[in-house]
C-alpha cells in the first residue's frame, strides 16, 4: 500500500499527464528512507549504540546496499561519447564553419538581430540577411530562430511601421515562409513560424479591413493547418505562441483554425482548439501557490499529452468528458499560456508569489539602483544645505551625478552616431548604433557605471583595470541585460526543480530517460517562449564597451581638495574619476583604466550594494533547473552551465553532448547543489558586523584604516644608497600591504553587505561547472566555497534534530575546525569535552571573553560551531536540538586517494586512509618523516645543508608540495612552496632559504615518488597518452598535410622545413575524454592567437575563441593528469550529490569536502564510500583507453614529432606508410628497434639547449670546449640515417597499455573510518 | 652558486686600455689615484692598471665576488702592494660600506663639490651585460643628485666599459627614438665622454673576454647581444639640475610619461595621474617668461632637459600629486636588492 504522503501526492499528480508510469512497480526504497527516523519520539531513549562500531556506520547499513547496484550498473555500462571532428588549421580551405562559428558571420547575425529589435532598421536587417543567405546558406549560425525573427519583423513592419508599403512586407514574409516550408535552407518551421503566419492572415485576410494587394499569395489557415499537422505541431501551442500579441488575435486565430479544421473534417483538432479556449477561460488556480497541499484537480484530468521519444510534445488529447468551461472568466491569452505550460512540462511551474521577489530582483535591478542613488543624492543635498562641503564625497552621490550627465550625453552621442553611420556605404565594418539602441540610454549609462565600479571593487591591490577586460565586461553586461529583457518580455513561467530525482532514481535506464524527457520538454518550452537571441562576438562586446566607457570617462568627474604646500591654502580641483592610460607590464604596453584615488578609497568604505548585479547574488527562489548548456540558474540572466576558457570547442562539445542527452546526470547533480537552501548565520553575522563597524583589525578581518606604521626614512637616506634601498624595499612592501588591505576590505565589504541583505531569507546558490566538471556556485562574493568568513556566515536553510550520533559529529566537526583533526574520532570528541568551558565562553562572549575561538585554524566557522554546540547542550534535550550547521567530511589528500584507487596501490592506499586503520594516517607527516630519515643519511655523508635542516621538517613544510604533486607540481613550483614555508619558520637564515629549498624540494619529490610509485606510473601513462594525442593529425587532414607546399614567391622551397612546419600546423587535436557521468572534457590549451581591434578608446588585442589554433602539446600533456583526476573527483562528488538527494539528505560540497547536517553524516558517509567504490570498480583507466581508441581512431602521428618518445613506446608499434612511395616510407620493426637504440643519444625536443661552460678551464682564454656541437651533430646523424620526416603511425597503436593494477581492493574503503573525515 | 654562474655569462667582458681613463684628454685625468674597480673579470684591465706608475695609481681596490676569478686575482696582492682584492660584489651597496669599514678609504679626503672633480678617487667598472648591468648603470646617475654612494666624497669621476646599446640609451639626445628615462637623468646629472674611439675597440674579440663569436654564432658583430663595447668616462655636473628631494618626482614623471614617448605632452599628461592635465595650464601660463614655458605640443621624446625640469617642478608643486611615487616601481630595483 502506498501511503499518501505529501511527496506521493505530487507524484500522482504528475503521472496524470505522463506516459503511463503508474503501471511500473515502485522501488520500495523510496518509502523506507530512514532519514526522518530521528523524528521518532522514542529516539532519545532507544537506539542502542554498538560498542566498537565502525563509527560512521549507521546501525542499519545493509538495507542501503541494493540502492547502489543501479549506480554500479550505470557506471559499468558503455558510455556514450560525444565525438566531433577536430578543427582544421585556420589557413586550410576547410574551415569547419559547420562546427566552429565564423566570427564575421556571427557579427552579421548579431547586427541583423539588433536592427530588427524594436524595428530599428528592418530594411537593413533584410539586406544583410539576404546577403548571408546567399553566401552562407545552411550555416548553423543561421538559426531557425533568426528566420522567425525576421518573419515576425516583416509582419510588424506591415502592420505598424510602414503601413504604406504593407504589401511589400507581407510579400517578403510569405516568400521567406515558403523558403522555410520547402526546406531549401534546411530551416524547419516551428510553432512560432505558423503563429506568425496565422497572425498575418488574421491581420491581412481578404475580409479584414487592412487589405493587401490581391497579388500577394498568403498561406491560408487551411494550408497552415495542414502543414502543422504534417509537422506534428499541436495547434494549441500555435495559438498560444508569443507571436500572437493579444487575446483578440488569439481568439481570432482559434476561430479561423477551427473553421479550417471543420472544413477539413478534423474533429480532433476542433476538440483541441476547444480545449485551448477552455484553458484560456479558466482563472489562475489560487491553490497553485500552495504546492504541497494541492489536491488532484478535476480539470487537469481532461487532457492527455503524448510525448515523443525525445520528450517533445507530439499530441494533445482531450478525454471524452465534457469540457467544463467556466464562462464567467473571459478567454485570456495569459491564462492559456500559463495553463499550457503546466500541461506541457508535466510539472508545476514556480508559484507566482515565491518567484515574485526574485523576479523583481532580477528584473528591476537598474531601476532600483537608480532609485536608490537618486534618493541618496537628494539626502546628501539636503545635508549639504546645512553643512556645505562635508559629506560630499559619497560614492552614491558621485554615481548619481555621473549617471545624470552620462545618460544625457549618451542619448545625444548615439543619435549623432546613428546619423553618421546611416551615411556609410553598405556592408563595410560593424555599425554600433543598432546595438546601442537595444537598451535605453538610462540603462546603458547605469550599466557602464556599475560595471566599472564592480570591476574595480574586485580588482584589488593592483589599482588598475586592464582595458580589454573592462571593455569586454561592459559590453557583455549590455548583452546580458538585453537578453534578460528579451527573456522577460513574454512573461514566461519558469519550470521548477523536481523535489528529487524522478521516480526511478537517477541511475536506472528508465530514470535516466525520464530525466532526459523532462528536461527536453522544459527546454523546448523555454525556447519557444523566449525570443531567440544570438551571441555577440568579442569584437562587438569590446566596441560597445569602448563607446560607453569612453563617454563615462569624459563626464565622470569628482572634486578633490588638497592643501598647496607652498601657500598653505586649501585648493579644490575637478578631476576625472576614471583615467585611461598605459602601463608597462613585463615589457608589454598595456592600456589600463585607473580610478581617481579618492574614488578608490571610497569603494572600501561606502556601501557597495548598488554595484552588485543580481547575477552576483544568491537567489531567493530555487534556481531554474539546467535545461540546456546555456539555460538554467538565474531566471532571466543567461548563464552558461560551464565556465569556458575562451574555448569555443568546449562549448560546442557541451552543446552536442547536451543535445544527445549525454549529460543529464551532470545537470541533475548541479540542480541538486543549486537547490540546497542556505541561511545567514545570524549569531556569527552579528559578531562580524560588530567587528566590521569598529573598523579595527580582528583576526582575519582587515582594519578600516591600515594600521601598520609606515617605515621611517633613515637619517642617512640621502647619502647611503644601501640604507635607501632597504628603505625603499620596505616602503614598497608597506604600500603593497596597504593596497592589499584595501582590497581585502572591499572584499569583506561585499560579503557583509550581501549577508545583511539576505539576513532574513532562505536563499540558493546556483551552480555551474568548470571545464573539468568541478562544480562552483555562480555568485562570486558570498558562497560556501569562499574563505573561512564566508563559510562561517552560512548555514543550511533547513534544520534536523541532532540525535546522539549528530551530537557526536558536531563535536568532531568543532575539533576539526579548531585544527585538532589528526587524532582518532574518540580523541577528537574528548578534546571538545575538555574544552567545553572555552567553547561556552566563545559562544557567550565571543568578543568580550577569552576569545578561544580566534586561535582556531578556521576561526569563524569554529565560532559558529561553538555557538551551535552550546545551544544544543543548553537546549535541555541536545538530541532533539534542531541543528542547521553544516558538518564537513573532507577527503584526506583526495587526489592521492583517487590515484591509489586507480592503481590499486596498497601502500599508497594506507597512507591516504583508503584502508582500514584505527587512527587516521597522515600522509604529510609520513612524508616529513621520510625526509627526516633521508636527512640523517645525508648528515652522515657530511652534507651541511642536511645539518642545517635536520629536525626542522614539519608536516607543514611538505604539506602543500605533497598535495600538489598529484596535480603535477613542477620542481620549480615545489621549490617555491618549500622556500615560502622555510621563510615562515623564521629559524633558518633568510639567505639560506633558497638553497635549502632547492635541496629539500629534490628530497621531498623523491620521497613522494617512492611512496606513490603507482601514482607516478599512472601520471606517466596519462602524460604519454596526452602527448601522443596532441601530436596527432586527424585522418581527413592527412592528404593536405602531405601535399607538397607550393614554393614560396621567393622561389625557395626548403622542402624539409615546410613539411615539418605543415605537420606542426596540422596538430590541432586536443585531449578529450568523457567522465563517467557523460560529460565531455576538452582541454583548451592552444597557441595564443590575438586579434587587434580598433575601438574608440584604443586598439585592444583580444583572442578570438572562434578561430582555433594548433594545440600547445606541452600544456596538453602536463595538464592532463591533474585535469583527469579533477574530473574524477568531480564525478565522485556528483554521484554523492545525486545519491544524497535520492535519500533526502541535504548536501553541499567544496570539491573534496562534503557537507551535510550533523544528523545525516552517518548516512552521507555510507554514500561517499559507495560512490567511490562504484566509481573505481568500473575500471576507469581501461575505459579511458577504450575511449581514446574509439575517439582517435584513424588519427596518425608523424614520427618526427615523437622522436624522443619512441624508446619509451611499446615495441609493437605498427609503422605505417600512407604515401605512394612504398619503398622509402616503410619502416619495419627492426628499424624501430634501431631507433630505440639510437634514440638514447637524441636530445629531448622540448629541453632548452644548455650551453655547457666548464668554468675550470677559464684560465685558458682562447680555448673553450664546445660540447654542444657534438650533441647537435648526433641529432643530425640519426635523422639522416633514418629519414622519419614523412612517416606516420596510427595513434591507437602507439598508446601504451594501461598500467597494471596493484593488489588493493577498493571495496575495503567501505570499512575505512577515516577515508573522508 | 647558480646565480653567479649566470651572471658571469652576462658580464664576462674585459678590456685592456687603462690610460684613456686616467690620463690625457680624460675627464677624470689625474695623478696619485685611488681606484676602485668593480667586475674585473679575469683581471686584464687590473693588470694593465698596475703597469701604470705609482705616481698615477696609488691604490687599487678590486671587487670580485665570483670565486674562480677571485682566486685568480688574489695573487696580485702579493705581487703589488698597491692592490687589495675583496671577494665582494660591486653590484651591492653593502660592498662599499665594507671598503670603508676596512679603512681602505681612510686616506681619501672629502672634496668640496664645487671645487672641481675629485682629485684622487676614481671608479672603474666593466658593466655586465643584461638587466643587472642596466640597473647598475642607471643607479650610478641617480646617486649624483643626492650625493650619495662614492659621491659623498665629491665629484668622483667614473670610467666604464659597457655595451654600445646601453651607452646609446644613456646618451640619446632629445628628439631621437632612443631617448628614454636614463638619457634624461644622465644628461641632467653628468658629463659623458667616450674614452676611446669606439672603432679602436673593434673587433670585439681582440679586446674582450670571453670571446664569444665561437660560442654563439655567425651573426654579424653589430647584431650580437651586448656588442660592441665602448669605454667611457663619466663626471658629475657641478650644478645638479635634479634637487635631491625631487629625485622621486623625476623618476615618477619620466617613467610615466615615457610610456607614451611619441605622444604630444598635452595628450600624455593623463597617464601621469588623474587630473594631471590641469598642469598644462601651469606649463603654458602666459604670465611666465617664455623660457619658463613648455611647448605642450612636443612629443615626449622631443622634450629637452629644461622642459623636463619645468614639468617636474609643476608636478612637485601640484597639491594633488600622488602620495605614493614608488609603487609598482619595478624597474628601479637597482643595486642593493640582494639575491
Amino acid at each position: 500500500m502506498i501511503p499518501l504522503t505529501k511527496r506521493s501526492t505530487r507524484r500522482l499528480e504528475t503521472t496524470l499527464v505522463s506516459y503511463s508510469r503508474q503501471s511500473l512497480p515502485r522501488p520500495a526504497r523510496l518509502y523506507s528512507s530512514p532519514s526522518k527516523s530521528a523524528h521518532a519520539p522514542a529516539f532519545a531513549t532507544s537506539v542502542p549504540q554498538p560498542e566498537a562500531p565502525l563509527p560512521y556506520l549507521p546501525p542499519n547499513l545493509e538495507r542501503e546496499f541494493s540502492k547502489t547496484k543501479e549506480m554500479a550498473t550505470f557506471l559499468h555500462e558503455r558510455q556514450s561519447y560525444t565525438i566531433l571532428p577536430t578543427p582544421a588549421p585556420a589557413d586550410s580551405s576547410d574551415t569547419n564553419t559547420m562546427i566552429f562559428p565564423d566570427t564575421a558571420l556571427q557579427n552579421m547575425v548579431s547586427i541583423i538581430e539588433a536592427c530588427v529589435h524594436n524595428l530599428y532598421d528592418v530594411p537593413r536587417a533584410k539586406t544583410v540577411f539576404e546577403g548571408l543567405r546567399r553566401r552562407h546558406r545552411c550555416d548553423p549560425l543561421l538559426h531557425g530562430g533568426l528566420y522567425n525573427l525576421l518573419l515576425d519583423a516583416y509582419i510588424e513592419m506591415a502592420s505598424v511601421k510602414e503601413v504604406e508599403k504593407r504589401s511589400h512586407w507581407v510579400e517578403d514574409a510569405c516568400a521567406l515562409f515558403e523558403v522555410m516550408e520547402n526546406g531549401k535552407d534546411k530551416v524547419t518551421p516551428t510553432a512560432n513560424t505558423y503563429a506568425i503566419m496565422l497572425r498575418a492572415w488574421v491581420l491581412f485576410n481578404p475580409s479584414s479591413h487592412r487589405l493587401v494587394a490581391s497579388t500577394v499569395d498568403m498561406p491560408t489557415p487551411i494550408m497552415l493547418l495542414r502543414a502543422m499537422i504534417d509537422r506534428q505541431i499541436p495547434v494549441a501551442l500555435v495559438v498560444a505562441d508569443r507571436a500572437i500579441r493579444t487575446t483578440k488575435e488569439a481568439s481570432e486565430a482559434i476561430k479561423m483554425l477551427s473553421k479550417a479544421a471543420v472544413d477539413m473534417n478534423l474533429g480532433k483538432v476542433v476538440n483541441e482548439l476547444g480545449m485551448a479556449e477552455a484553458l484560456g477561460s479558466r482563472a489562475p488556480d489560487p491553490l497553485d501557490n500552495v504546492p504541497e497541499a494541492t489536491p488532484v484537480t478535476r480539470a487537469k484530468q481532461q487532457m492527455q499529452v503524448t510525448h515523443a521519444q525525445d520528450g517533445s510534445v507530439t499530441d494533445f488529447g482531450v478525454s471524452e468528458t465534457a469540457v467544463e468551461v467556466e464562462h464567467e472568466v473571459p478567454f485570456n491569452l495569459a491564462n492559456l499560456r500559463k495553463h499550457l505550460a503546466q500541461v506541457i512540462l508535466a510539472r508545476r511551474v514556480l508559484p507566482e508569489d515565491v518567484a515574485a521577489r526574485q523576479k523583481l530582483l532580477e528584473e528591476s535591478v537598474y531601476d532600483v539602483a537608480v532609485e536608490r542613488l537618486k534618493h541618496q543624492a537628494e539626502l546628501f543635498d539636503e545635508i549639504g544645505l546645512t553643512n556645505k562641503g562635508l559629506g560630499n564625497n559619497d560614492l552614491r552621490k558621485w554615481m548619481w551625478e555621473w549617471h545624470q550627465k552620462l545618460k544625457v550625453r549618451l542619448k545625444a552621442e548615439i543619435a549623432t552616431l546613428a546619423v553618421e553611420e546611416s551615411k556609410l556605404s553598405d556592408g563595410r565594418g560593424i555599425r554600433l548604433s543598432p546595438f546601442l539602441t537595444l537598451l535605453k540610454p538610462e540603462k546603458l549609462s547605469l550599466i557602464t557605471i556599475l560595471e566599472l565600479m564592480h570591476l574595480q571593487g574586485g580588482a584589488g591591490a593592483s589599482k588598475v583595470m586592464k582595458i580589454a577586460r573592462a571593455l569586454l565586461s561592459v559590453g557583455r553586461a549590455v548583452e546580458i541585460e538585453y537578453k534578460a529583457e528579451m527573456c522577460k518580455k513574454n512573461n514566461i513561467t519558469m519550470p521548477s526543480n523536481p523535489a528529487r530525482g524522478g521516480d526511478h532514481g537517477y541511475f536506472s535506464r528508465l530514470g535516466y530517460r525520464d530525466l532526459h524527457a523532462r528536461r527536453v520538454a522544459a527546454a523546448k518550452y523555454m525556447e519557444d517562449a523566449e525570443e531567440w537571441t544570438s551571441d555577440w562576438s568579442q569584437i562587438i562586446r569590446v566596441k560597445v564597451g569602448a563607446f560607453l566607457v569612453d563617454l563615462l570617462m569624459d563626464v565622470g568627474t569628482v572634486v578633490r581638495t588638497a592643501v598647496d604646500r607652498r601657500t598653505g591654502e586649501t585648493v579644490s580641483e575637478e578631476q576625472p574619476a576614471f583615467v585611461h592610460s598605459y602601463e608597462y607590464q613585463r615589457g608589454h604596453k598595456l592600456g589600463v583604466i585607473k580610478l581617481n584615488s579618492i574614488v578608490a578609497e571610497r569603494i572600501a568604505k561606502d556601501t557597495v550594494r548598488e554595484t552588485l548585479h543580481p547575477r552576483h547574488l544568491p537567489m531567493l527562489v530555487k534556481p531554474k533547473p539546467w535545461l540546456g548548456h546555456d539555460e538554467g540558474g538565474y531566471l532571466y540572466n543567461k548563464t552558461s552551465v560551464m565556465r569556458y576558457k575562451e574555448s569555443t570547442e568546449q562549448q560546442i562539445y557541451l552543446r552536442q553532448a547536451s543535445n544527445l542527452g549525454n549529460v543529464e546526470l551532470v545537470y541533475a547533480a548541479l540542480d541538486v547543489l543549486s537547490t540546497t537552501p542556505w541561511k545567514i548565520n545570524r549569531d556569527v553575522f552579528e559578531v562580524v558586523l560588530k567587528v566590521w563597524n569598529s573598523g579595527e583589525r580582528f583576526h582575519k578581518l582587515p582594519p578600516a584604516v591600515y594600521d601598520q606604521p609606515e617605515p621611517q626614512k633613515p637619517e642617512d637616506f640621502d647619502f647611503d644608497p644601501k640604507a635607501k634601498a632597504i628603505y625603499i624595499t620596505r616602503q614598497r612592501a608597506w604600500y603593497n600591504d596597504k593596497a592589499n588591505n584595501h582590497s581585502d576590505r572591499c572584499n569583506v565589504n561585499y560579503k557583509v553587505e550581501i549577508a545583511r541583505t539576505f539576513l532574513g531569507d532562505t536563499f540558493y546558490l546556483p551552480h555551474n561547472v568548470d571545464f573539468r566538471g568541478r562544480a562552483y556556485p555562480i555568485p562570486p562574493h558570498l558562497n560556501h566555497i569562499g574563505d573561512d568568513l564566508s563559510r562561517g556566515l552560512l548555514k543550511f536553510g533547513e534544520s534536523k534534530p541532532l540525535g546522539e550520533r549528530g551530537l557526536r559529529w558536531l563535536k568532531i566537526h568543532l575539533s576539526n575546525l579548531y585544527g585538532f583533526d589528526k587524532a582518532s574520532f574518540n580523541d577528537r570528541v574528548a578534546f571538545v569535552d575538555q574544552h567545553l568551558a572555552d567553547i561556552y565562553d566563545s559562544a557567550e562572549k565571543p568578543l568580550e571573553g577569552r576569545r578561544w575561538w580566534t586561535t582556531a585554524d578556521d576561526a569563524w566557522q569554529c565560532l559558529a560551531a561553538c555557538i551551535e554546540l552550546r545551544n544544543a547542550l543548553e537546549s535541555g534535550d541536545p538530541h532533539a536540538f534542531e541543528s542547521s550547521l553544516p558538518v564537513h567530511q573532507d577527503g584526506t589528500c583526495n587526489g592521492l586517494q583517487h590515484y591509489a584507487a586507480l592503481g590499486g596501490d596498497d601502500r599508497g592506499a594506507r597512507q591516504v586512509n583508503l584502508d582500514v586503520t584505527d587512527k587516521p594516517s597522515d600522509v604529510y607527516t609520513y612524508v616529513a618523516n621520510m625526509v627526516e630519515e633521508q636527512l640523517v643519511k645525508d648528515i652522515e655523508k657530511g652534507n651541511p645543508m642536511a645539518q642545517l635542516l635536520s629536525g626542522k621538517i614539519a608536516r607543514k613544510v611538505v604539506k602543500q608540495t605533497v598535495m600538489t604533486t598529484v596535480y603535477g607540481v613542477t620542481f620549480i613550483g615545489a621549490r617555491e612552496q618549500i622556500e615560502k614555508q622555510l621563510k615562515d619558520r623564521l629559524d633558518i637564515p633568510v639567505e639560506e632559504c633558497w638553497l635549502a629549498a632547492n635541496y629539500l624540494a629534490k628530497l621531498v619529490l623523491h620521497c613522494i615518488g617512492d611512496l606513490f610509485s603507482a601514482a607516478k606510473d599512472i601520471q606517466n601513462w596519462l602524460n604519454t597518452c596526452a602527448r601522443l594525442i596532441a601530436k596527432s593529425i586527424p585522418p581527413e587532414r592527412l592528404s593536405d598535410t602531405l601535399r607538397p607546399t607550393p614554393p614560396s614567391q621567393k622561389g625557395r622551397p626548403a622542402p624539409e622545413q615546410t613539411l615539418y612546419a605543415r605537420m606542426r600546423k596540422e596538430q590541432m587535436t586536443s585531449v578529450i575524454w568523457t567522465t563517467p557521468l557523460g560529460l565531455p572534457i576538452v582541454q583548451p590549451y592552444r597557441q595564443e592567437k590575438r586579434k587587434q581591434i580598433m575601438t574608440s578608446l584604443q586598439s585592444v588585442f583580444i583572442s578570438d575563441p572562434n578561430s582555433p589554433a594548433m594545440v600547445n602539446s606541452q600544456k596538453q600533456a602536463s595538464a592532463f593528469p591533474p585535469n583527469f583526476v579533477h574530473s574524477l573527483d568531480a564525478t565522485h562528488m556528483m554521484l554523492t550529490a545525486l545519491e544524497c538527494r535520492t535519500r533526502n539528505i541535504t548536501f553541499a560540497s567544496v570539491h573534496d569536502s562534503y557537507w551535510t547536517h550533523a544528523a545525516s553524516v552517518d548516512d552521507m558517509s555510507v554514500i561517499i564510500r559507495e560512490t567511490f567504490i562504484g566509481l573505481h570498480s568500473s575500471n576507469v583507466l581501461q575505459r579511458l583507453h577504450e575511449e581514446f581508441c574509439e575517439r582517435y581512431k584513424g588519427y596518425k602521428v608523424p614520427l618526427p614529432s615523437i622522436r624522443t618518445m619512441i624508446p619509451k613506446l611499446p615495441r609493437t608499434a605498427n609503422i605505417l606508410q600512407i604515401s605512394d612511395d612504398k619503398e622509402s616510407r616503410t619502416l619495419d620493426e627492426q628499424a624501430v628497434e634501431d631507433l630505440r637504440l639510437k634514440a638514447g643519444g637524441l636530445p629531448i625536443e622540448e629541453e632548452p639547449e644548455e650551453v655547457e661552460e666548464d668554468q675550470g678551464e677559464e684560465e685558458d682564454e682562447e680555448e673553450k670546449p664546445k660540447k654542444k656541437k657534438a650533441k647537435r651533430g648526433g641529432k643530425r646523424v640519426v635523422s639522416s640515417e633514418l629519414n622519419l620526416d614523412d612517416k606516420f603511425v596510427n595513434l591507437t597503436d602507439l598508446l601504451p597499455p594501461v598500467p597494471k593494477k596493484g593488489i588493493f581492493d577498493v571495496d575495503r574503503v567501505k570499512n575505512s573510518l577515516y577515508f573522508f573525515s | 652558486m647558480i646565480q653567479s654562474r649566470s651572471r658571469l655569462r652576462m658580464n664576462g667582458v674585459h678590456i685592456s686600455h687603462p690610460h684613456s681613463f686616467l690620463s690625457g684628454k680624460s675627464l677624470g685625468a689625474g695623478e696619485n689615484k685611488v681606484v676602485i674597480e668593480a667586475y674585473p673579470g679575469p683581471g686584464a684591465l687590473s693588470r694593465a692598471l698596475l703597469r701604470l706608475p705609482k705616481s698615477k695609481i696609488r691604490k687599487l681596490i678590486i671587487l670580485e665576488s665570483w670565486d674562480r676569478f677571485y682566486q685568480y686575482l688574489k695573487p696580485l696582492e702579493a705581487v703589488d702592494p698597491r692592490v687589495t682584492v675583496l671577494p665582494i660584489d660591486g653590484y651591492t651597496w653593502d660592498s662599499y660600506s665594507v671598503i670603508e669599514e676596512k679603512g681602505l678609504l681612510d686616506d681619501v679626503m672629502k672634496h668640496d663639490w664645487n671645487a672641481g672633480i675629485h682629485p684622487e678617487l676614481h671608479f672603474i667598472a666593466q658593466l655586465p651585460h643584461g638587466v643587472y648591468g642596466e640597473q647598475f648603470f642607471s643607479q650610478l646617475f641617480r646617486c649624483m643628485p643626492t650625493k650619495s654612494w662614492l659621491f659623498k666624497y665629491g665629484r668622483v669621476p667614473m670610467s666604464l666599459v659597457l655595451s654600445q646599446p646601453m651607452w646609446d640609451r644613456g646618451t640619446a639626445p632629445y628628439a631621437t627614438n632612443a631617448r628614454c628615462k636614463v638619457s634624461v637623468i644622465a644628461e641632467a646629472t653628468s658629463q659623458l665622454q667616450n674614452a676611446v674611439r669606439p672603432s679602436e675597440l673593434q673587433p670585439y674579440d681582440d679586446h674582450f673576454h670571453p670571446s664569444t663569436s665561437r660560442v654563439v654564432s655567425k651573426k654579424a658583430e653589430s647584431k650580437r647581444a651586448g656588442q660592441p663595447h665602448v669605454a667611457v668616462n663619466v663626471v658629475p655636473h657641478q650644478d645638479q639640475l635634479i634637487r635631491s628631494d625631487q629625485l622621486d618626482h623625476w623618476d615618477y614623471v619620466l617613467r610615466r610619461l615615457f610610456v607614451l614617448k611619441s605622444t604630444p605632452l598635452k595628450n600624455a599628461m593623463n597617464s601621469l595621474a588623474p587630473g594631471a592635465p590641469t598642469l598644462l595650464k601651469v606649463l603654458t601660463d602666459p604670465e611666465l617668461p617664455p623660457e619658463e614655458r613648455v611647448n605642450i605640443n612636443d612629443k615626449i621624446k622631443n622634450l629637452t632637459i629644461k622642459d623636463w625640469a619645468l614639468i617636474v617642478r609643476a608636478f612637485y608643486n601640484w597639491p594633488f600629486s600622488p602620495e605614493d611615487l614608488t609603487f609598482s616601481n619595478a624597474e628601479d630595483f637597482g643595486p642593493g636588492r640582494e639575491g
